[in-house]
């Protein structure tokens, strides 16, 4: 007769649990639907739309369409890889040349979302890209490695065509943080030759 | 249940709620032991799955040391650390410098050190020396391979040995094998060089450090982890650069300041009374011995090797010498080295002939920072430079390469205007992709007929040297190109090499303040050559080998310096051009009192230098090397086909302890922007695991509690 104290603490405790299963749900789910949201902007961007918001709030617009056919994975990536982006989709980190363009093009996502996947890759796995434009390029992965970003640089100043899908390692690591990234690094199987461009001011 | 609604709960609600409590703290307390522990179980399965190159575990390095790849999993190593004294003796046009590299174990396991520095790209690197404490082991030049097969040997062995190799004229590798924990070993690495004479000044430059390169190219299939260095650069190795992982070095990034300390002193013998001198980057202290003699000493004494060193001095004007020559006999030959220093251009007035100029600059992200801006400021002098009648354009080249004006413009201040709006809003980002930059600048569809001049502004941080200059040798034309090397660390092989496949000149440009001064001197230059169609004729009946084979046209203020090796000397020697239309003629005894230490291998270095154009013109390779080895041999000079290689004769380093390699980390040079050059990665990770984990967790003790309730419930009912 005198226990009811552990039904309020338990009924507390586990909704404070559900509020916390729920948010880390939240977090899935909004990465696994933002993509089907993603779809009619990107639509748009292929029909010569322009940095077509997804949302009239967001700071970001879909870049290029990531798919590994051996891993059936299909992706919308957005401009920029901030915290704010990479909670709906990859993001293209700025300053490093736009997926599918010459130089290397850095895309990074989370590791417990959409690049979850990358830990299934292996060597020799085909990439596609599909830009803006709707070129589809295609890119074979050649090296996966774990490194230290404090420590190591990660060149972007080097190369032609070439994508690096960059997502925080240990994959199976409960909590976000530290400095180690898991860097799959993929190159166009045909390097095309570049023509000069020349007339703009 | 509902029977005990309203019903009192002061002492048992307490004692509940500090056990929820307390159990809250076990369970996260488990909790956060799992999260410890999961990682790293979590790697030791993917260490089985060889999907992992590097094994790495955080947490238990200090900021600032070095991450090692190690045979043990989940050890971290400090790489060794480096000093370097460097001492360089002039005597005339001649200069003999010593370089000390100190590489320091901090660690407790035994290493292996691989440093990649820069050495002047003229170098003639003949001599190594290892220190171990009081004793010394002269190092020994052989075969690439055979230096590389010693070196390995005695590191299999246990003992200390280093290998001098070169990668490029002016990019040089040394590895050190078993350095002991706590150990210091010195390498001594000597060089032999001419001084640089353009006007009355006379300068010397010390590079400090390889800058990262720009690497185009597809990468080549990624082989296994290697433990010889040759995949420790940051970059793999790609179709148009085979050699990319052993020409850059890892860069040191952290916040931990810069490395690699240096101390520099030049003991100079001028040979004239020095009027004025200065160093250009460095303070620096002066010690005069005499009118003609003084050392120099850096203020700081310690500098980062983060940019070149240079120093520039000038001789009254009157005791400019108008000639020199230098001998050393060895062997049954002579060997030469002479400068000539054509009359001044000022005292014929020549006809100014208008130009085409297409002036070419480098926006890629190694030239953000300074170099950027001191490209910028040039560009805008080069343009307000130009006269009337002239025409001109502007191309600038990163990942792509766009120009101003689909075809050269005449002079005229609608286009000038718009030139120089166009330059002010330059900004550096992206690749450098110069081959297009160059095809573009070389490109002679639309000729005006006019001379043509390309002017190159870049920091050549480039790996594909060899491909550009055949680019530029192939198209050139009656086009001639003159580079201009930008920023704290160019990279001097390019400049020089490309300005001789171009026929023009070049020049440096290190911080803002010399844009002024050394564009003009670079215009005043490039107006027209002095002297052309040099040839020299040397005494009859004598067998000489001279180089270079064919002399440079000469511009304004460049002295002629040519190397020969003859068996006797005797006799004058004729050097013969045209001056402006007109015959020019210059004649010297071929005589020399006193003997020049180091001549013969500035001659050998010249033959070597020239057979590697031959390499690159399409000459067979086995005819080159073969020809390369020989000579350099012969003459003690690390080559790209010869090294020096110095072996202890005991071994140190006890069998049964292991043996870890690490790159030395080099510093970004001064002046450049990191996030340019490398990219920053963001955080990829949520906690949304970790959120439903807990939450599970919670929600199973919220449960858990509340059977215990209904249990108790039933217990007292």
């Amino acid at each position: 007769m005198v226990h009811k104290p552990f039904l309020v603490a338990g009924i507390c405790i586990a909704l404070i649990g559900a509020s916390l299963f729920s948010n880390g749900v939240y977090i899935q789910a909004k990465a696994l639907l933002a993509q089907h949201l993603l779809q009619t902007a990107w639509q748009q961007t292929l029909q010569g739309g322009v940095k077509v918001k997804p949302w009239s709030w967001a700071d970001t617009w879909p870049l290029a369409r990531l798919r590994v056919p051996s891993q059936n994975i299909d992706m919308i990536i957005l401009e920029g890889a901030s915290g704010s982006s990479l909670a709906f989709a990859p993001g293209h980190l700025l300053g490093t040349a736009s997926p599918g363009d010459q130089g290397v093009s850095l895309i990074s996502a989370h590791r417990d979302t959409h690049f979850a996947f990358l830990r299934n890759v292996k060597i020799g796995d085909s990439i596609n890209i599909q830009n803006s434009r709707d070129e589809t390029s295609e890119y074979e992965i050649v090296s996966m490695e774990i490194k230290d970003a404090s420590q190591v640089p990660i060149p972007v100043h080097t190369s032609n065509r070439s994508i690096m899908l960059v997502t925080c390692y240990p994959f199976d690591s409960l909590r976000a943080g530290g400095s180690l990234r898991y860097i799959v690094y993929a190159i166009e199987k045909n390097n095309g030759e570049r023509s000069v461009h020349s007339g703009e001011v | 249940m509902n029977s005990y609604h309203g019903s009192d709960f002061s002492l048992d609600f307490l004692i509940g709620l500090l056990m929820s409590i307390l159990s809250g703290i076990v369970v996260s307390f488990v909790l956060g032991l799992m999260v410890m522990f999961l990682p790293g179980i979590s790697q030791a399965g993917e260490i089985e799955n060889e999907r992992v190159s590097e094994y790495v575990k955080k947490g238990d390095v200090s900021s600032g040391s070095v991450l090692l790849r190690t045979d043990k999993p989940g050890l971290y190593q400090q790489a060794p650390t480096l000093k370097t004294d460097v001492h360089m003796r002039v005597s005339g046009m001649l200069v003999r410098t010593r370089v000390v590299q100190r590489f320091k174990n901090p660690g407790n396991e035994w290493m292996e050190g691989l440093y990649v520095f820069p050495l002047p790209d003229k170098a003639a690197v003949d001599h190594l020396r290892m220190r171990i404490g009081d004793r010394v082991i002269e190092g020994k030049i052989k075969e690439r391979q055979e230096a590389k097969k010693i070196y390995a040997k005695a590191k299999s062995e246990g003992r200390k040995a280093s290998l001098v190799e070169q990668e490029r004229p002016n990019i040089f590798t040394n590895s050190i094998a078993n350095i002991g924990p706590g150990e210091t070993i010195s390498v001594e690495i000597e060089y032999q060089q001419t001084l640089h004479l353009d006007k009355d000044k006379f300068r010397l430059r010390f590079p400090m450090v390889v800058a990262p390169r720009y690497i185009p190219g597809k990468p080549v299939a990624v082989k296994e982890e290697v433990t010889q260095f040759s995949g420790s650069g940051w970059v793999h190795n790609t179709d148009q650069v085979k050699d990319a992982s052993r020409i850059t070095p890892p860069v040191s990034l952290g916040a931990t300041g810069k490395i690699n300390p240096v101390t520099l002193r030049v003991d100079l013998n001028a040979g004239f009374p020095i009027v004025s001198l200065q160093s250009s980057y460095h303070r620096i202290n002066k010690e005069v011995q005499s009118a003609s003699e003084m050392t120099v000493t850096l203020q700081d004494e310690q500098v980062p090797a983060d940019r070149d060193f240079e120093l520039v001095w000038q001789p009254d004007r009157g005791q400019i010498p108008r000639a020199a020559l230098f001998s050393e006999r060895k062997g049954n030959e002579n060997y030469l080295m002479l400068m000539v220093m054509p009359p001044d251009p000022e005292q014929t007035q020549q006809q100014v002939l208008n130009r085409e100029v297409i002036y070419v600059i480098d926006t890629s992200g190694s030239m953000g920072g300074t170099s950027i801006e001191q490209a910028r400021r040039a560009l805008d002098y080069a343009i307000k430079d130009l006269k009337q009648g002239d025409y001109f354009n502007i191309i600038q080249f990163n990942s792509y390469t766009s120009q101003l004006f689909d075809q050269s413009k005449p002079v005229e201040s609608s286009y000038v205007n718009q030139a120089l709006r166009y330059v002010k809003s330059l900004k550096a980002s992206g690749g450098t992709e110069m081959a297009t930059a160059l095809h573009a600048a070389l490109d002679h569809k639309d000729d005006k007929g006019l001379v043509r001049q390309v002017v190159f502004l870049t920091d050549g941080s480039i790996g594909n040297e060899d491909a550009l200059f055949s680019i530029i040798k192939k198209n050139l034309a009656d086009t001639r190109l003159f580079t201009v090397g930008i920023g704290s660390a160019p990279n001097s092989h390019f400049m020089h090499k490309a300005a001789l496949y171009g026929r023009g000149s070049y020049t440096y440009i290190g911080k803002i303040q010399e844009v002024d001064e050394k564009m003009s001197a670079l215009f005043r230059k490039i107006q027209m050559p002095v002297l052309s169609g040099l040839e020299v004729q040397w005494p009859d009946n004598i067998k000489v080998e001279m180089w270079p084979e064919r002399l440079p046209d000469l511009y304004a203020g460049e002295p002629l310096m040519l190397t020969a090796k003859l068996p006797i000397l005797k006799d004058n020697i004729v050097i013969k051009g045209k001056r402006s239309q007109q015959d020019w003629q210059f004649s010297m005894p071929l005589l020399t009192d006193h003997q020049s230490k180091g001549v013969s291998v500035l001659w050998a270095r010249d033959k070597i230098a020239h057979l590697m154009d031959r390499l690159r013109e399409g000459d067979s390779l086995d005819v080159i090397k073969k020809g390369v080895v020989d000579l350099a041999l012969e003459h003690h000079l690390v080559s790209k086909y010869t090294s020096l290689v110095a072996v202890d004769v005991t071994p140190t380093r006890p069998i049964t302890e292991s043996l870890s390699s690490k790159a030395l980390k080099v510093n970004l040079p001064a002046g450049w922007q990191k996030n340019k050059v490398f990219a920053s990665l963001p955080q990829t990770a949520t906690d949304s695991f970790w959120d439903m984990l807990m939450g599970f967790l919670l929600i199973l003790l919220g449960c858990l509690l509340s059977l215990h309730f209904q249990r108790k419930n039933l217990h007292g009912a």
